[in-house]
């Protein structure tokens, strides 16, 4: 069992929501990991639009 | 007979520097007398730039930013617009024909947008011979 | 870099609680090195195997190696196993064999691995409703039947017809397209569904104005049962559509037939009025609505979570992000459909209860990378190293890359050129470093690919070898020249030389920018006292910053003083006196009641606010502002409200109906006018709670006394996402709901104790009266007065309606287009409590992040001023879109002496003011006319 608490948040589903929740979350002090079932993240939007932007979830 | 002309094409970094790109990706063909110069805004472009361009040889220049309301720094477009659309007259009195300047608004989406204002370019160019 | 992304990755199992998670991570194979491909495509050219595109709807193929789509990220290949010849059956490895950049890996395994996490967000999204087997629909058996998913591809200029429009069964013309709203929602008979999907109303709108740009003059109706555009300027989108002559169809769908050949369809349905009605088309597209996917369900399952019998996680609506399980957080469609603002916002909010509870472990995980101390090399002659890369083949394939490489050692400050396989790979990188330390380089172009793509990476690379990052320049020579022009490769290796002059002409003018920083007071000024006001300055509040609350009234809580329940029942009055209590209470919080802020200057990081208190200003120094300022409720003229005492608003209705006043509680018949100030040419929006709002107080009277006869006239039931269940609910209690036109509206007239309201019967195409003990007036919610004033205080946008205008309506929600500036709740658009909360708490991650910047250094591609050249003539004020230029104080010697001065926070380096300036007294740093007008010489001077 971990005692202390962590500094770093897991974040399920790499589409618009997730890629949000995690840039929000690094830029303000912890550590993410990003976890997508597929092999890109980009979500159902990246679909809808064809240019989703890549500087939106660029790290 | 294509590479015979020379396109100045001014892309704002946003939008028709990125259709550029797309274009490229999708490996559509326009002409290979186009050279794009990478501006971060269509206002970025002083009118000096576009004459220099004619006066050491270039058959045409285009502006091309973002499409209206898209603009990534709110209105620059506009500005360009209102700023630029006065050098046609000037253009005239230098006896260059204004066809051979030409702002092109499209998206960061719009491959297709971005090399037409090419082709289409390159036509004028060839009908003005 | 402190995110870690794990593609092709499943959370196996969630062990642990709040602040202390670990969690069992599955990853499968790619096959693919990620380290190594550097997505140049030709593995997927020469693999055989054609698969249906399901990123595309299946409408269009692709390899068994592949990206998912063009702009993917991470931008690396990846192997489906299921259809790899190699991995199938041991035969091809085709790919492996074109691979320049050995990235191919058949021996990849799968791997599991634990992490440990102080919270979890789970954002797992849906998938479209699969209509295939369904016969109303006939998807699946005629070919011109299409989702509204494919549509989306056939419209794209990037999809399989170019974006024309044509008839899938024969590529004919379409002249007429059917819209079927509905399709796996609010139907529980064909689907499963009862709840509405919340977005496809809006999107078949898009898809219909599109369908319409693309096909000229073709014919589109759309079939619906109620149109639900609650959203932000979505009822002036819908005006537009029927504008642009859209047809708009109220009814119920019957059925699709095949008319002869098959190459259209016949539309049965029955109208509005009841009667059966028949149309042919030559598409039609169904309209998906969302469901929970199999993997959300597993997520659910193995986080120890419990959806509902709809697939969605439930959640409060005053912790509208919070799980049943403390430290772990949903958002996006997980609770309930939604559009991509909503989702938007919910993210937002999850990151700010994710790290609420966090905060004194912020900072202890995250990365940060040393460089070496930066050579300065102001005076130093320019050196320039070029990098020609061959990008596998993606360039060498077309341009001759040592013609390009001799001719750049020839061009002027030139001293080292070189060519290299993939000049964006790990290991050239560190050789590139050697190479600028090796040769006292002070220049670098690398002729490559996009500098969108890859200029932050080779940024880097000149940091780590002691360079200042901006002395670098690309010549984009893939992208412009081998990609484009490959069937004339002497054009493009003549196009690719000019490319890489005019970038080292342009590189020899660049100077090393020093960073630009920013100092930030963390102080938070939030404005408005009610629920999101509150909401906010306790989120800015627990994490520690100090926070300015200012109320113009005289207590806090705002509007939902006047509330009573939410849509899921829960107690507002409990909620909004508890959270009055605890903003009272936070050390860090402080009030000004009776306080308005009246004048404003500064910029992000720097503002000074002036608040007036009864006669007194007050000054407020702060970093950031929250905006939340509320909305009122529009005071009807209509319906006989001035003249009865039993004609009232929904609001007085509540009051009443909760202090027992006779004429609610003795009343008999009740009916509720909806629309009423909302969705009118002088306010052409609707009001989003007013549906909801209307039938939960029809409920309520049912249940109290089922033999309460309850109307509700409405325009159209928006009871949207999981609200359709109280829709549902209503009418299976006797509610009754009648259709009215905003063109024949209802009418009440006052009898001695009763009123009498007049509406046409649609189905009967009769007038109706209804007797009525009392009416009920669902009206609009108004913009406040003050969102005028703060819009002219801090010079931010408001929207036709008067509502605040936010940066963009679907990535920024929250934050206003000038910096250091956010907004929450009704000011923004009408809304429920739950989604006012979710958006405030929005805010607070958006304002956290921007707070957050104290330490990092900001983009230095800003613009400055040449003091001897600027000659005060002041041209670049006006034009600046950011007023990031003013007057410099130091030089007001009279007349001529002025000189302008550049604020670098506010400048976004646009350029605007330098092209024009007649004097070269102000220049974009990385971009200047001087370097812009060398790379014109250049380009002339083969």
């Amino acid at each position: 069992m971990i005692q202390q608490k962590v500094g770093a948040v897991l974040v399920v589903g790499g589409g618009i929501a997730g890629i949000q929740a995690a840039l929000d979350l690094a830029d303000t002090g912890f550590f993410v990991y990003l976890v997508e079932r597929r092999g890109a993240i980009g979500g159902t939007m990246a679909q809808l639009d064809k240019t989703f932007p890549g500087n939106e979830c660029s790290m | 007979m294509k590479h015979r002309f020379r396109i100045i094409a001014f892309a704002c970094h946003w939008c028709a520097y990125a259709a550029a790109d797309l274009a490229g990706t999708a490996r559509m063909a326009y002409p290979a007398s186009v050279r794009i110069i990478r501006v971060l805004c269509s206002s970025m472009v002083h009118p000096h730039l576009v004459l220099e361009a004619f006066q050491r040889g270039a058959d045409g220049v285009l502006v091309m930013g973002c499409r209206e309301g898209e603009c990534h720094y709110l209105d620059g477009n506009l500005r360009a617009k209102d700023r630029l659309s006065a050098l046609e007259d000037m253009l005239e009195t230098m006896g260059i024909e204004s066809e051979r300047f030409r702002l092109v608004w499209c998206s960061s989406a719009e491959a297709e947008r971005f090399t037409q204002a090419c082709v289409e370019m390159e036509q004028t160019l060839a009908s003005l011979g | 870099m402190n995110i870690e992304l794990l593609t092709l990755t499943d959370v196996e199992q969630v062990e642990g609680e709040i602040g202390r998670f670990r969690v069992k991570l599955r990853q499968r194979p790619r096959y693919v090195n990620m380290d190594r491909c550097m997505a140049c495509g030709e593995c997927a050219r020469v693999c055989p195997q054609e698969v249906a595109d399901a990123f595309n709807g299946g409408i269009t193929t692709r390899k068994a190696i592949y990206l998912r789509y063009p702009q993917a990220v991470p931008l690396k290949y990846q192997i489906d196993p299921q259809r790899c010849l190699k991995i199938q059956s041991g035969t091809c490895g085709a790919c492996e064999k074109v691979c320049q950049a050995q990235a191919i890996n058949w021996e990849d395994r799968e791997r599991s691995w634990t992490v440990d996490v102080g919270s979890i967000i789970l954002a797992p999204g849906f998938q479209p409703f699969d209509p295939r087997g369904i016969r109303t629909w006939g998807y699946g058996i005629f070919p011109n039947v299409i989702t509204s998913m494919e549509l989306e591809c056939y419209l794209s200029t990037a999809g399989p017809t170019q974006g024309r429009l044509i008839r899938p069964s024969d590529g004919g013309p379409v002249r007429k397209i059917a819209f079927v709203q509905c399709v796996g929602s609010r139907d529980e008979n064909n689907c499963g569904h009862g709840y509405c999907s919340a977005v496809c109303c809006m999107s078949a709108l898009k898809e219909a104005m599109l369908a319409k740009e693309v096909g000229g003059d073709v014919d589109v109706a759309v079939f619906f049962l109620d149109m639900r555009t609650p959203g932000k300027d979505f009822e002036r989108y819908y005006e537009k559509a029927r504008r642009r002559g859209i047809r708009f169809n109220r009814c119920r769908v019957h059925s699709l037939e095949p008319v002869g050949d098959c190459q259209r369809l016949y539309f049965r349905y029955i109208t509005n009025e009841g009667r059966p009605a028949r149309e042919t088309f030559d598409l039609v597209v169904l309209s998906l609505g969302m469901e929970t996917n199999a993997d959300a369900r597993g997520l659910a399952e193995r986080s120890g979570l419990q959806l509902n019998e709809d697939g969605f996680l439930d959640t409060s609506s005053f912790q509208p992000v919070a799980t049943e399980r403390p430290g772990i957080y949903a958002c996006g469609v997980y609770t309930g459909p939604k559009d991509i603002p909503g989702s938007v916002v919910e993210a937002s909010a999850a990151a700010m209860a994710a790290a609420g509870h966090l905060a004194e472990v912020r900072n202890s995980l995250v990365r940060s990378v040393e460089f070496p101390q930066e050579r300065d090399v102001a005076h130093e002659e320019a050196r320039v190293g070029v990098f020609v890369c061959c990008c596998g083949s993606n360039i060498a394939g077309v341009i001759d890359v040592e013609e390009v490489a001799e001719y750049a050692k020839h061009l002027p400050h030139v001293v080292h050129v070189e060519t290299s396989l993939f000049a964006c790979s790990q290991d050239t990188q560190e050789w590139i470093r050697r190479r600028i330390e090796q040769l006292g380089l002070n220049r670098l172009v690398v002729a490559a690919c996009s500098p969108r793509s890859h200029e932050p990476l080779f940024r880097e690379t000149l940091k780590n070898a002691g360079l200042n990052e901006y002395l670098f320049e690309m010549a984009n020579i893939r992208n412009q020249a081998s990609w484009v022009h490959a069937h004339a490769p002497r054009e493009a290796t003549d196009k690719a030389k000019d490319l890489v002059r005019m970038a080292v002409a342009k590189v020899v003018l660049a100077e090393p920018l020093p960073p630009v920083q920013a100092n930030v007071n963390p102080t938070v000024l939030v404005i408005g006292g009610g629920v999101a006001g509150m909401t906010a300055a306790l989120g800015m509040a627990d994490q520690g910053y100090p926070v300015h609350l200012v109320e113009k009234s005289s207590q806090l809580g705002g509007n939902a003083r006047h509330l009573y329940r939410t849509w899921k029942g829960e107690a507002i009055p409990e909620f909004v006196e508890s959270l009055v209590e605890r903003v009272k209470a936070h050390p860090y919080i402080s009030i000004y009641l009776r306080s308005q802020v009246v004048k404003a200057e500064g910029f992000l990081g720097n503002f000074r606010s002036t608040i007036r208190k009864g006669n007194s200003p007050l000054i407020l120094d702060h970093g950031v502002a929250i905006v939340a300022v509320g909305a009122t409720a529009y005071k009807p003229q209509e319906y006989g409200y001035a003249e009865s005492q039993r004609v009232l608003t929904a609001l007085e209705f509540d009051k009443l109906h909760a202090v027992g006043d006779e004429r609610v509680a003795k009343g008999r018949s009740f009916v509720f006018i909806q629309c009423v100030g909302s969705r009118e040419p002088e306010r052409p929006y609707c009001s989003r709670v007013c549906c909801t709002h209307s039938i939960q107080a029809a409920i309520e009277l049912k249940e109290e006394d089922p033999s309460r006869e309850i109307t509700i006239l409405y325009r159209d039931i928006r009871t949207y996402g999981l609200r359709e269940k109280l829709y549902k609910k209503a009418r299976e209690m006797g509610v009754v709901f009648i259709n009215y036109d905003m063109h024949d509206k209802p009418s009440v007239r006052l009898g001695p104790n009763e009123l009498y309201v007049q509406v046409t019967d649609h189905v009967l195409h009769m007038p109706l009266s209804i007797r009525a003990d009392v009416v009920i007036l669902a009206t609009a919610i108004v913009p406040h007065p003050d969102v005028k004033d703060l819009a002219q205080v801090y010079r931010i946008p408001i929207n036709e309606d008067g509502f605040f205008q936010e940066a963009h309506a679907k990535l920024r929600p929250v934050d206003f287009a000038g910096e250091g500036l956010f907004l929450a709740g009704l000011a923004h658009y009408p809304k429920p409590l739950d989604e006012t909360i979710a958006q405030a708490m929005a805010a607070v991650a958006q304002a956290t992040r921007v707070l957050s910047i104290r330490r990092k250094d900001v983009d230095a591609i800003k613009a400055y001023v040449v003091e001897d050249k600027c000659d005060g003539c002041g041209l670049c004020l006006d034009v600046c879109p950011f007023g990031a230029i003013d007057w410099d104080p130091k030089s007001g010697g009279g007349e001529g002496t002025k000189l302008v001065r550049i604020n670098a926070i506010l400048c976004k380096g646009c350029g605007s003011c330098q092209a024009t300036c007649p004097k070269d007294g102000v220049r974009v740093a990385g971009f200047t006319y001087h370097q812009l007008m060398e790379q014109v010489r250049s380009c002339f001077a083969a």
